[in-house]
Formats: C-alpha cells, sequence, structure tokens
C-alpha cells in the first residue's frame, strides 16, 4: 500500500507529521494515520494558549470504528487550531498534510526537534507498521 | 411508500386516551392551594395515540428486527442460546414479580438469591457469590474494586492489572474506572498467554493481577492456565476470570480450579436469559473464601434462624448498585439452572463445543482460519482468502440477504478482518448445516459477483447504512 | 429440561465430520487435574415440576392488596400493552443492534425512547439507558469530573440513602471526593474546584425542592460547576417542571415506575440526558438517524461508538456494554400507552391522594406531617408506635410503609408513606382506619 509522505517534512513514532516555520510549527496526523482511522467524524483540538508537552495527549480524532490520539510532537504553546474542522473533520483525510492541518504551536524546546524523524526514516516506520 | 421511517409520533391524535388510569374516587381539589405554580409544568410534549396505533406500529417494528426465536444468532461471545419460554412465565408469577425490596415478608425472594449463590458456587469452583451487579461489565467493576479493597487492606500499592490484547473491551474500561492503569501482553502465535512476558510484567511487583476469559476470544482453552495463575499468585497478585466464554466448559471444568479468585457470570449468556435486545442481564460476581468479607452490600449469610443480611462489615467494598441486583433475571438463571441439573448443565458444555467444532470443519475448506486447532464454543474466520477485495463486513451484510444473523465482525482486535462465530448448543444440526451453506454460498459469489456483495444486504428492510453520516452529523431523536 | 436437539445418531454424525472418536477427545486441551466428574447439583426438572417448585418459592413472598411502601421502587398501573410487545421474540431475544439492517425494529424503537424522554425531561440527549438510578448517578459523577477534570463531588442531603451509598463505592474506587452537606450549607463549599453538585427532588423524604433557586446559587458562586439532578419516580414529571427547564446539566432518574413491575427492585430502567454541548461525553448506546448509503431511505444505527468500551477501551468514559433494553421499551410502551393526558392524571392523582392522606393522617391524635416543602407521592410522618401501625397494616393485608429506622436509626417512629394512582379512596380509608387503631395499642414511645 502507498501512502503518501511528505520530504520536507519532519514525523514522529506516532505518526504526526511537523512542519517547521522558524520559532513555529504546525502540526496534523500522516496519510498513513487518515487511513487507518476510516472516515473521520469528529476532532476535538485544545484550547489557544494551551502549553503542552511533547509526547502528550493534544487532542483527539475520532472515526466510526476507532479513535486516535494526537501526540504533541513538540512542546509547544497553542497559537492557532484549524476551525474547519469542527464542522468538516474528512478534510483531514482528504488533505492530512495541507488543507488539514491541526495546531500551530510556537515552539518551546528547539532542542526536541532532533528527536523527530525524516521523511525516509518515517517510510521505514510504516513499512514496519503495515506488515 | 416514501423514504422516510414513520415514526409513532406520526399516530397522534388530538384525543385524550384514558384507558389506563383507575378512577379517581377523591373529592376534586384544585392543585393551585397545594402545589405553587411555578413548580408545575407549562406543557408536555409527549403524544395521545391510539391503542391500536401502539399495536400495529410496533408489531410492525418486530418484523423488522431477527432474534434467536427466528434463527441462529451465532454472535461470538454472546452465547446466543435458546431462551426457555417457562422462565418467562415463571418469572411474571407475582410472588416474584410484585413483590418490593423492601418488603419484610420476602423469605422466597432471599432463600432464592441465597440458593442461587451456592448453585453458581458449585458450578464455578467458588466459595462466595454477589448477585448485586446488574451486567458483565458491571460484575467486572465490582470484581476490581474487590481486588482493589484487597490491597488497600493490607497496605500494599499496586496500581496495574495485566489484561491480553484479545480480551473484551470492557476488561480494560473497567480497569481504568477502578482506577487501575493496563499492561497489555501480546498473545503468542498459538493465542495464548506469553508466559515469559507475563513474569516479566510481575515482577515489577505494583501488579494487582491479571484479567483472563479461558476458554479466550479466540475459542482457545490456554491449556497453561494453571502455570498462569501459580505465577501470578507467586507475586502476590489475584486472578479475575471474565465469566462470558463459560458456556463450553460447564460441568466439564471450573474457574476455581483453574487458580482464579475472581470470577463474574454473564446470567443473559450461559445461563439462557433473554438478551432483550441488549439487556437487562446480570453480572454475579464469585469469590475464593478470603475475599468474601470484600463482597458488596446487602450481602446475605445463613444462619440456623434463616437467611438474613450480613452487617457492619468493615471491609465490604459497599454497595454498587440500589436495592437487590436483577432479581427478575436472576429468577429465570434460577429457574434454568435447576431445570437442567448437573447432568444438563454438562451437555450445555459438551454439545456447545460440538457445535462449534462441525462448523470449523466445514467451513476451514474455504474461509481462513488463523487458529487451526480445535476450538471450544466459537472460532475465528478472516477474510484473508476471499477473492476480489471483499471484506468481512461484506460478508457479514450478505448473511444479513440470505435471513441469518451475521456473526461477530472485527473482534477481537488483535485479528485482522475477524468473524467470530459461536453456535451454542441449541442448534440444529439442520440450522448449522444451513448456515454452512449460506456462508459457502456467499465465498462463490465473492469469486464471481463481489458487487453483490459490496452492495450488501440488499433483501433486508433497508440497505447498508452511513455510519459516517451518523457520526458527524448526530440525530438522536425527532 | 433439556434444550439440546441433537439425537445421539446426529452426535456420531457430527463427530465423523469432525474427526474425533467421542466428545470428550474435543477437551484434550484442557489438562486432565482440571476436569470434573459432576458438578454435584441434583438432577435436572421438567416444566410441570419445574413450576410447582418456582410457584411454592414465590408463595414464600407476600403480595400485598394495596401498597402504601415507595422509598425508591413503586407500584404504577402497568399498561397490558407492555407486556404484550415485549413478548415479541423478535424483540426480547434479539441481541444489541450491531447489524443495523437486520435490526430496525429495535433502533427505531430505541430512537423513539430517546425523543420520548427528551420530550418529558426537555432534556436534549437521551441515552439508551443505564442500568437503574442509582448507577445512572453513579456515572453521571463520573462523567461530571471527566469534562470538569476535577476530583470533589458536591452531594445535597435527601438523596435516597442507597443511592449514596454506590455513589461512595464508585467515589472511593474511580478516585473522586465527596461531601455530603445541607442545602443551606452549599454556599459554604461551592468552588471552582467542584466538579459537580448533586441532588435529588423529589427528595427520600418526598419533598419537592426549590431547584430554581438551588441552580441560580450554583451558578453564581460556581459557574462551571455542572448540576446533577437525581429522581427516583419519574411520574411526577406529568406534573412538575421538567428539568431542562431548570438549567439541570444532567437529568438521570429511575424508570421502574414506566410499565416495569417492583421486581424485588431489578430489573429497573437508568434513564440518563444531558444538554446538548456533553454530547460527545455522554456515556452508554445511542441511536442515531442516518441514510442508506447506496439509496435515499432514512433508517436507524447505534452511533458515536466510538465513546464506548468496544474501541476506547481503557480511555473509555464507561464501561457499560449490556444495558436495560428492554427495559427501555416497556418505559416507551407505558408513555406511549398513557399519552400526555393520561400522564398528567397520573401525577394529579399519585399528588392529589397521596397530600389527600398527609392531611387526613395528621388529623388523628399523635400523627404529625414531618415534611416541610411540597411533596408528590411520598411524606414524613411521625406515627405514636411506628410499629403498631405495622402491624395493623398486615392485618389488613396492606404493604406498610418505610419505618425510617430502616435507614436512620436515630429516625424513631418515623413512617415514609407512599400513595399512588393505584390506592383507591377504600384503600387510603382502610389505612386512615389502620392508623387509628395503631394508636390505641399499648405500648411505650420510643423518645424522639
Amino acid at each position: 500500500m502507498d501512502y503518501n509522505i511528505l520530504d520536507n517534512l519532519k514525523y514522529t513514532q506516532t505518526h504526526e507529521w511537523v512542519k517547521i516555520e522558524g520559532m513555529n510549527a504546525i502540526t496534523g496526523i500522516s496519510d498513513y494515520a487518515q487511513h487507518q482511522l476510516g472516515d473521520i467524524v469528529y476532532i476535538e483540538l485544545p484550547n489557544i494558549g494551551e502549553t503542552i508537552e511533547k509526547g502528550s495527549s493534544a487532542g483527539e480524532i475520532e472515526s466510526v470504528k476507532a479513535v486516535g490520539e494526537f501526540l504533541m510532537p513538540l512542546t509547544g504553546k497553542v497559537i492557532q487550531i484549524n476551525n474547519l474542522l469542527s464542522e468538516n473533520p474528512e478534510i483531514v483525510n482528504q488533505s492530512p498534510y495541507d488543507k488539514g492541518w491541526l495546531i500551530k504551536i510556537e515552539i518551546l524546546n528547539l532542542k526536541e526537534e532532533n528527536d523527530l524523524v525524516s521523511a525516509d526514516e518515517y517510510k521505514n516506520i510504516i513499512e514496519r507498521e503495515d506488515k | 411508500m416514501g423514504s422516510e421511517p414513520v415514526l409513532i409520533f406520526s399516530k397522534q391524535v388530538k384525543k385524550s386516551q384514558k384507558n389506563f388510569i383507575p378512577k379517581m374516587d377523591l373529592e376534586e381539589v384544585s392543585l393551585e392551594n397545594i402545589l405553587p405554580k411555578e413548580y408545575q409544568r407549562a406543557d408536555l410534549n409527549i403524544p395521545e395515540i391510539p391503542e391500536i396505533e401502539i399495536v400495529r406500529h410496533y408489531i410492525g417494528l418486530s418484523k423488522k428486527n431477527y432474534g434467536v426465536d427466528n434463527g441462529i444468532y451465532p454472535l461470538g461471545s454472546c452465547t446466543m442460546k435458546y431462551n426457555p419460554k417457562i422462565n418467562e412465565v415463571i418469572a411474571r408469577l407475582p410472588g416474584f414479580a410484585n413483590i418490593h425490596p423492601l418488603q419484610t415478608k420476602n423469605e422466597g425472594a432471599l432463600t432464592l438469591i441465597f440458593e442461587m449463590a451456592k448453585l453458581l458456587g458449585k458450578i464455578t469452583g467458588m466459595d462466595g457469590f454477589t448477585m448485586q451487579p446488574a451486567a458483565g461489565a458491571h460484575g467486572e467493576l465490582t470484581g476490581l474494586f474487590i481486588m482493589k479493597k484487597y490491597f488497600e487492606n493490607k497496605n500494599l500499592n499496586k496500581t496495574k492489572i495485566i489484561i491480553p490484547d484479545s480480551a473484551h473491551g470492557t476488561n480494560p474500561a473497567s480497569a481504568a474506572i477502578a482506577g487501575f492503569s493496563i499492561i497489555e501482553l501480546e498473545s503468542n502465535e498459538s493465542g495464548e498467554v506469553p508466559i515469559d512476558q507475563l513474569e516479566f510484567a510481575m515482577e515489577e511487583g505494583d501488579v494487582a493481577g491479571i484479567m483472563l476469559t479461558n476458554p479466550n476470544t479466540l475459542g482457545v482453552f490456554d491449556s497453561q492456565i494453571l502455570e498462569i495463575t501459580r505465577i501470578v499468585h507467586k507475586y502476590g497478585g489475584l486472578c479475575y476470570y471474565d465469566g462470558a466464554n463459560l458456556n463450553p466448559v460447564l460441568g466439564i471444568c471450573r474457574p476455581g480450579d483453574m487458580g482464579f479468585d475472581i470470577v463474574h457470570l454473564n446470567l443473559h449468556k450461559t445461563f439462557s436469559t433473554p438478551h432483550g435486545g441488549g439487556g437487562p442481564g446480570s453480572g454475579p460476581v464469585g469469590v475464593k473464601e478470603e475475599l468474601i468479607h470484600f463482597l458488596p452490600e446487602p450481602c446475605l449469610i445463613s444462619t440456623h434462624s434463616g437467611i438474613y443480611c450480613r452487617e457492619n462489615s468493615h471491609t465490604s467494598i459497599g454497595y454498587i448498585k440500589a436495592f437487590w441486583g436483577n432479581f427478575g433475571i436472576i429468577v429465570r438463571a434460577y429457574a434454568y439452572i435447576i431445570a437442567l441439573g448437573a447432568e444438563g448443565l454438562k451437555r450445555v458444555g459438551q454439545i456447545s463445543v460440538l457445535n462449534a467444532n462441525y462448523l470449523r470443519v466445514l467451513l476451514k475448506s474455504k474461509y481462513n482460519l488463523p487458529y487451526d486447532r480445535t476450538c471450544f464454543h466459537e472460532f475465528i474466520l478472516t477474510d484473508k482468502k476471499i477473492p476480489n477485495g471483499v471484506t468481512t463486513e461484506d460478508i457479514a451484510k450478505r448473511i444479513l440477504d440470505y435471513g441469518f444473523y451475521a456473526p461477530t465482525i472485527y473482534f477481537p482486535l488483535i485479528v485482522s478482518g475477524a468473524m467470530m462465530i459461536e453456535p451454542t448448543e441449541t442448534e440444529t444440526k439442520t440450522s448449522l448445516d444451513q448456515f454452512c451453506d449460506v456462508l459457502i454460498t456467499i465465498y462463490k459469489e465473492a469469486e464471481s459477483t463481489p458487487e453483490l456483495l459490496k452492495k450488501a444486504p440488499i433483501n433486508t428492510p433497508i440497505g447498508r447504512l452511513d455510519a459516517v453520516l451518523a457520526a458527524r452529523k448526530p440525530v438522536l431523536k425527532e | 429440561m433439556e434444550f439440546i436437539p441433537h439425537d445421539d445418531q446426529t452426535i456420531i454424525e457430527m463427530l465423523r465430520v469432525i474427526g474425533v472418536e467421542n466428545i470428550n477427545d474435543l477437551f484434550r486441551d484442557i489438562p486432565k487435574d482440571l476436569l470434573i466428574e459432576s458438578l454435584g447439583l441434583p438432577t435436572g426438572l421438567s416444566e410441570p415440576d419445574l413450576s410447582k417448585k418456582m410457584k411454592q418459592l414465590s408463595e414464600l413472598n407476600h403480595v400485598y392488596d394495596s401498597s402504601f411502601l415507595g422509598a425508591g421502587c413503586y407500584f404504577h398501573y402497568i399498561p397490558s400493552l407492555v407486556d404484550f410487545i415485549i413478548n415479541r421474540s423478535e424483540f426480547y431475544t434479539s441481541y444489541t443492534p450491531y447489524q443495523a439492517e437486520a435490526s430496525q425494529g429495535y433502533l427505531q424503537a430505541i430512537y423513539e425512547y430517546q425523543t420520548i424522554i427528551s420530550r418529558l425531561t426537555k432534556m436534549d440527549i437521551a441515552n439508551a439507558s443505564m442500568y437503574d438510578g442509582s448507577t445512572a448517578l453513579a456515572e453521571a459523577i463520573i462523567m461530571a469530573s471527566g469534562v470538569r477534570q476535577k476530583t470533589t463531588i458536591l452531594i445535597i442531603e435527601g438523596i435516597h440513602p442507597e443511592y449514596i451509598n454506590v455513589i461512595k463505592t464508585y467515589c472511593w474506587g474511580h478516585g473522586l471526593n465527596y461531601k455530603i452537606l445541607r442545602i443551606e450549607d452549599l454556599n459554604l463549599e461551592l468552588s471552582d474546584d467542584i466538579a459537580a453538585v448533586a441532588f435529588q427532588s423529589p427528595n427520600f423524604f418526598g419533598e419537592i425542592q426549590n431547584i430554581e433557586k438551588l441552580v441560580e446559587k450554583v451558578r453564581l458562586k460556581s459557574p462551571s460547576c455542572l448540576i446533577i439532578q437525581v429522581m427516583t419516580d419519574p411520574t411526577c414529571l406529568g406534573l412538575l417542571k421538567p428539568p431542562g427547564d431548570l438549567d439541570i446539566d444532567i437529568f438521570v432518574a429511575e424508570g421502574q415506575s414506566f410499565g416495569i413491575p417492583p421486581s424485588f427492585g431489578g430489573p429497573g430502567l437508568g434513564i440518563f440526558t444531558v444538554k446538548q454541548k456533553y454530547l460527545r461525553k455522554i456515556p452508554g448506546r445511542l441511536v442515531g438517524k442516518t441514510k442508506e448509503l447506496f439509496g435515499d431511505q432514512e433508517g436507524f444505527i447505534l452511533t458515536l461508538q466510538a465513546r464506548e468500551q468496544h474501541i476506547r477501551r481503557e480511555k473509555a468514559s464507561s464501561n457499560i456494554c449490556t444495558n436495560q433494553a428492554l427495559c427501555s421499551l416497556s418505559a416507551l410502551v407505558y408513555l406511549l400507552s398513557v399519552g400526555k393526558s393520561g400522564l398528567e392524571e397520573i401525577a394529579k392523582q399519585n399528588f392529589l391522594k397521596s397530600n389527600f392522606l398527609k392531611k387526613n393522617l395528621a388529623k388523628i391524635p399523635g400523627y404529625e406531617i414531618k415534611s416541610k416543602n411540597p411533596t408528590y407521592n411520598e411524606f414524613v410522618i411521625k406515627c405514636p408506635n411506628i410499629d403498631a401501625l405495622i402491624d395493623e397494616c398486615e392485618k389488613v393485608n396492606i404493604m406498610p410503609p418505610l419505618k425510617l429506622t430502616y435507614y436512620y436509626p436515630e429516625m424513631k417512629n418515623l413512617a415514609l408513606v407512599c400513595v399512588t394512582e393505584l390506592n383507591s379512596f377504600e384503600s387510603i380509608k382502610v389505612f386512615l382506619k389502620a392508623a387509628n387503631t395503631a394508636i390505641n395499642i399499648g405500648g411505650v414511645k420510643d423518645g424522639f
């Protein structure tokens, strides 16, 4: 199965993606993740202003048959959330890397960027899981 | 004909229905004098519907439903066996139905509850039972509360519960409500608990115990069970038995002998009480001697002058439900047990396993059988060998077209595309053969006309429904 | 009795197909040490013998001509339609309607139940049922603590003592703190750290609370606190202001009064309703309306299952699986059978008859009304000699009221009396006569 993986993004072991933009980052879930979940029906996102630690739960993505926890890829302060998703959660299925972004944060610990994996490494992670 | 279902509310009339109200033989008094106006409701939007309309509506709805009385209901882990009709008559006797939980002249009820506890103790090899929990999950919660109290009493901080990945979802949910965190064990290729991992997890010292069902949801009897319970006990833990799968071992072996300290049963599964479309059920919990004093209140004890409630137990976990549990369900299950007797219960175990293995052997030629060994009361097939991208869901929906109910699908979660089949002991060979024929036919349809399966069901009152829309835009009332 | 249809020949055939010699071969995976010879139970009974034995057992429980006992379980008239409909095999022998296309009948019935409960209570969302009133209250508390992410609950005195016991167990098990207090002391305890305030109205002693005042108090001092109301006899909703009009966040009730026989306290029906904003947090099953995928018919399906244990597992807010489905069907048929005017009349009769008895009991020397607020169908009366009253009731085959010392040892000679629409004027007269006779019985009055 071919999953879309964008080269210019960083990833986590738990299928989140990160786009670093200076001191900020935009995050979302990967194409593999949305595929595993199936049709998404509801997304719960944190409040603006909240500070969330790396690895902590920053939201939940519900499909008909499963619930995925969105884990913060980097410790950060929430500065924006994707408001389109409350009415149209299916955008995450259709465009997980673009229109389906989830949270924009102000990065609070730049060193954590080193823990993220590259597109190639993420490809290996998926291949191992998909067996 | 229209594409909208006709709801009962559309049948309302502008006429008061007073058929069910006793005559008001008191002098009419104005309400205002005794009840302030601001306490009274201003409007009441429930309909007035003529009796004949109610009857026709619900008879009509019943025709769009399917029960064990219609045909085979092979839902794995649900034990959809025949519900004896005599039990419905018995439960409706005035001396069972019209009695109040707080009335003092209740010797029959207390005797029944007490005797039931004794019978269940013999059946499971446990020393004491509570009949309070209202369902299996409620029983699990009760059992976990008992575990919690047990360790609290010993001043030990045990915060974790071990649960195999094949477990029913209520197991981890109940453990979480009871304040435990979960260690999930990955079942090995034979579908059994990996002993080395179990020992490793127990060594940490903070494990309260393990929750297991045996045979498990894969239909496999874990033959290492004595070793498993031994290891858990070695490190001071307790062993909990989820009795959902008790049917195949009735009269054959007992969880108490396997080393379990706490057991819950599902009266609406193993003991024939009707599922009622989702309830009511009953989930009594049995324990070994040393845990009896933790059992919830009210707890019955037998003295030379009769059966009474235990008083002033400082170690009981307290109440988990008001009054006496789902008494009406206990009555039915009690009648079932004494009607079958020792021999009858053993036959249940034997024939439930016979029927499941018969189906397994007939179906393995076409369907993938991930655990290819003698099964117990249920077994799992998957959609792995099914051609043309036809999935387990498609097969399940197509089974409905042939007038049968589909097996449990996509459970347990550890087997991809699982279809769990449990025929129970009350199915005839003809019924089993017919079910097999349908599954084989469907397989052939998958080969030749897969589009048919993708669109299934087409013969049911309604076609495949959009679950995604229902969850995105929930409409939960009219 | 036996329900296994196979004859010996059939069994032999099936064993041959499976490829084993005899049935015991199928149990080879069980270690020999575990196999038992027999369960040690008596032999089974045929249907006539079973019926006789169970009838004898049932007759050891006394059935009264009329009842003046409530306290959380009530005698109301059950329309013949209820049993008629729940006895349909297609309903009562069916399973949870996971295969929606073959279960439209039951799914629609549950949808209609959700609708009628929502209308009756004027709450936005009703689920498909919980076990009973006591566990519904416990689950409401757990839900509230999850929503608020706080662990302290305030419990107003006057909730049914057995319900309070259940809350105590659940709070201990789940790691929550609770405080039981009088309504007057609410202001002292309210703060932003409180997850919820729970109260019962009409309360255990039959008194109708001033809910508006209570809600106002809470909203003023602790605006984000959840307000939970519990009720044990919802027939009062034919008369009293519903929770939806009173800004209640979670309303739970024991639905046994709606067409379910007392049955020694179970099965009952846990009614559970919430405001719209708690949609994703409500426990239990929900039926929703949807469309076909390949057509345009509308139908019904279990929905929002991602909240439930079979998907969320340890992150589920509740572990409930089997609920009280057939009891919610009973309640639905009950409410439809009596209809709007019927329920209004029933509530009025409960209220008027009970207040009539209360007033006339107070006229008998030695009897004193203890209820301060207006009461629905239960009230507390002080008796000159409660044991004598109970004896006199038994003599005329009336189920006596509750001796409150059963739950509260300090409440000597206090009775909780219940009167429903089933109590005729005749039976009320008989009770008054018994009360009169009871004061003439010698006996020492306990200090009070």
